[in-house]
């Protein structure tokens, strides 16, 4: 069964300043009118009991999608169906009023949220108790604190018990063990069978959370299909638009980076725990001594993961002028699968003399299984039970 | 002290979902916990169609809690940190009693067959009251809060309908003290007052299809909100508040009657003051065009609702 149909959606918004004000209505002439296509053409389904997960760069249609599904606005063209109860956990603590105490607010948030008195009177212990807001339930939530706020707004939210369930960046509010307590409801939710559209920035969080993505560019749809095909896109995506290139530099430094490749001797392709060679080209002006390389390799969150050096062999060759290579070897390659970001960078007695940020992209295609955020080298062996068979009777 | 046996803490629905989907499979355990039949929405690119009103209707009967929510949260809002609390309900038409009373009493003098002119005055000032505050409140009730709006989704004209309910809920308040008011002058209470009752729904009507229109049209141009305080100002003189139907010229009166408000208020005097019932031709002309104007008004802001979280 489908939960969720678009069928070539389309949302167009009008490009003005700020209304409609009077000079529009005498001014002369063609009036300057600009269009601006938040989605075009937008076809997907979402099957019931299906987590999909959308990512794009801001401004790509994520949010658009969200304010259609949840009724906020109407497309422009095309035709969406929608079947079942859905809720939206969007900015959760919007519809509070600061003068109504937590209380109030409760039965106030929760009936624009299209629950019934009643159904909120039956979950109002529940919700008072995941919101860990206490004793102050009744006073004016003016004298929240933001997160008392935000957590309350989300225990109303989660305890609405819809088919279809709409998230946009929800988890990045509260603290971590509210956080926690948040996911646990909506695996909760995805194990008894709930429809999930989940839209976020955390790819990570999308890769765990969904069976499903969408890679949304410029309002239309650019990638369908399983998530770590479209985070793998969309990674891609983003490093094409920055970094710098690996061109010479006409400068006077005296050492440069020239090239990098990655590659495995047995496979075209790079895999966790396969060998990988990595091949740094340089070119230097003048004699550099107490030269060190270093391969920097990043996450695509920003974080390094790891660096492949020249220091830590304790030899620091003098390079003589010209051009050279480097080859770093590694024998099982432990990084997990995924598009890493490179820098690299020379340094000469302890000073940087040439860094490329960014230069490069490493992929590491799955190869030995990983659980967790590494691959660690070992071997193992069955050693078979003895003649004596194993009791647990106590005597 | 015992809980309910449907209270249960967040880890115990926690477990017992969890239950569920050990004993039976996903598809069994959606079918018995939840909502068997699923509602099935469509959304189209909006448009003015009469046929939205069913729809409309259909969605507004799902959310009648919040409206009723929403109506409650007006009253307390409006009166809380304030030391009065409600007796504003009835303060505002006591003191717009008392100054009228002493302009049309003491300045010049109005024919009011007979009636003591605090009554005259008051009675009136009641159902225009009712009106006015529900218009003046409404048409700024969607723009007030903007996240609203664009964060969530409800039918929206609970906002501008709970001001009507808001302001009828003083209005009751101060009918309370409209009899006080009439047996302090010795004008009788007659069973003929119950006659209010379907006035006032109608006048409840027009102030719902004003308020939808003017607070749909409120969220694009934002001229509406600046012109209704003055608006209502001289409206007021073009109803028999402060004067009776009677000092208008009788050749005018066919088109003065076709204001409804007009029609409605002095059917409303009629009523309470002069305990006679009201003239049945009029209240009808009133309540049909009050009917067109409400399906209109409403078939309208439904169409212009698809899009108020764009423009607001």
């Amino acid at each position: 069964m489908l939960d969720i149909k678009f069928n070539n959606v389309s949302k167009k918004y009008k490009l003005r300043t700020n209304g409609d004000s009077a000079k529009r209505w005498y001014r002369r002439g063609p009036q300057k009118s600009g269009d601006m296509w938040a989605l075009r053409d937008v076809s997907f389904q979402v099957r019931e009991g299906e987590a999909l997960g959308i990512v794009g760069h801001n401004g790509a249609g994520k949010t658009t999608i969200l304010k259609l599904l949840s009724s906020i606005t109407a497309p422009s063209s095309g035709e969406i169906t929608i079947r079942g109860r859905l809720a939206a956990l969007v900015e959760v603590s919007s519809g509070f009023h600061p003068e109504l105490s937590g209380m109030e607010n409760i039965y106030l948030h929760g009936a624009m949220l299209g629950m019934r008195r009643s159904e909120i009177r039956r979950k109002l212990e529940s919700i008072v108790e995941f919101s860990g807001v206490g004793r102050y339930i009744d006073v004016p939530v003016k004298r929240y604190s933001s997160g008392m706020y935000v957590r309350l707004g989300f225990a109303i939210a989660a305890h609405l018990d819809p088919d279809i369930l709409l998230l946009d960046e929800v988890l990045a509010v509260g603290d971590a063990a509210f956080q926690a307590k948040c996911l646990d409801r909506i695996t909760d939710l995805r194990k008894d069978g709930r429809t999930l559209v989940f839209i976020s920035h955390d790819l990570a969080a999308v890769y765990r959370l969904c069976d499903r993505a969408l890679l949304l560019n410029h309002g239309s749809i650019l990638v369908d299909g399983p998530p770590r095909q479209v985070i793998d896109h969309y990674e891609e995506m983003t490093f094409a638009d920055q970094g710098t290139s690996l061109e010479e530099v006409a400068s006077s430094r005296v050492a440069q980076c020239t090239s990098i490749t990655f590659s495995a001797p047995d496979s075209p392709e790079i895999r966790t725990g396969h060998p990988m060679t990595a091949c740094l080209g340089y070119r230097a002006s003048s004699s550099v001594p107490n030269a060190v390389f270093r391969v920097s390799i990043y996450w695509p969150s920003g974080y390094l993961c790891t660096q492949l050096t020249t220091e830590t062999n304790g030899c620091k060759p003098l390079l003589a002028p010209g051009a050279g290579t480097i080859e770093f070897r590694c024998s099982k390659l432990p990084i997990v699968p995924g598009l890493y970001r490179v820098d690299l960078s020379i340094e000469s007695n302890g000073n940087e003399i040439d860094l490329r940020q960014r230069c490069a992209t490493l992929r590491v295609e799955p190869g030995e299984i990983v659980y967790g955020d590494f691959f660690v080298d070992n071997t193992w062996e069955v050693s078979e039970p003895r003649s004596h068979p194993v009791t647990s009777k106590a005597d | 002290m015992s809980t309910p046996p449907e209270a249960l803490s967040a880890s115990q629905i926690a477990e017992k979902s969890r239950d569920v989907e050990a004993v039976v499979p996903p598809e069994g355990a959606d079918a018995i916990a939840h909502v068997p039949v699923r509602p099935i929405k469509v959304i189209r690119p909006p448009s003015f169609s009469l046929s939205t009103i069913f729809t409309g209707l259909r969605t507004l009967t799902q959310y009648s809690d919040l409206l009723y929510t929403l109506s409650l949260f007006r009253l307390n809002v409006r009166y809380k940190q304030s030391v009065l609390g409600w007796t504003w309900a009835a303060l505002q038409p006591l003191a717009l009693m008392g100054i009228y009373t002493l302009i049309f009493t003491r300045v010049t003098r109005v024919e009011t067959g007979g009636v003591p002119y605090p009554v005259f005055v008051f009675s009136a000032l009641l159902p225009w009251i009712f009106f006015s505050s529900t218009i003046s409140n409404a048409v700024n009730g969607l723009v007030l809060y903007p996240n609203l709006l664009t964060k969530m989704y409800f039918p929206r004209e609970i906002i501008p309908l709970s001001y009507v309910l808001a302001a009828l809920t003083d209005f009751c308040i101060a009918s309370v003290i409209l009899m006080g008011v009439m047996t302090y002058y010795k004008v009788p209470l007659t069973l003929h007052l119950l006659y209010a009752i379907p006035i006032i729904v109608v006048l409840g009507g027009v102030a719902a299809a004003v308020a939808l229109f003017l607070s749909a049209i409120q969220v694009r141009f934002r001229d509406m909100g600046l012109a209704m305080p003055f608006l209502l100002q001289i409206w007021m003189f073009t109803v028999p508040v402060v004067y009776s139907l009677q000092s208008v010229p009788e050749r005018y009166r066919a088109i003065y009657l076709l204001d409804p408000i007009a029609g409605l208020i002095e059917s409303f005097r009629q009523v309470v003051v002069h305990g006679a019932a009201p003239e049945p031709r009029s209240l009808a002309f009133c309540a049909g065009l009050t009917l067109i104007g409400l399906a209109l008004s409403y078939a309208f802001f439904k169409s212009s609702e698809a899009t108020m979280a764009d423009v607001i």
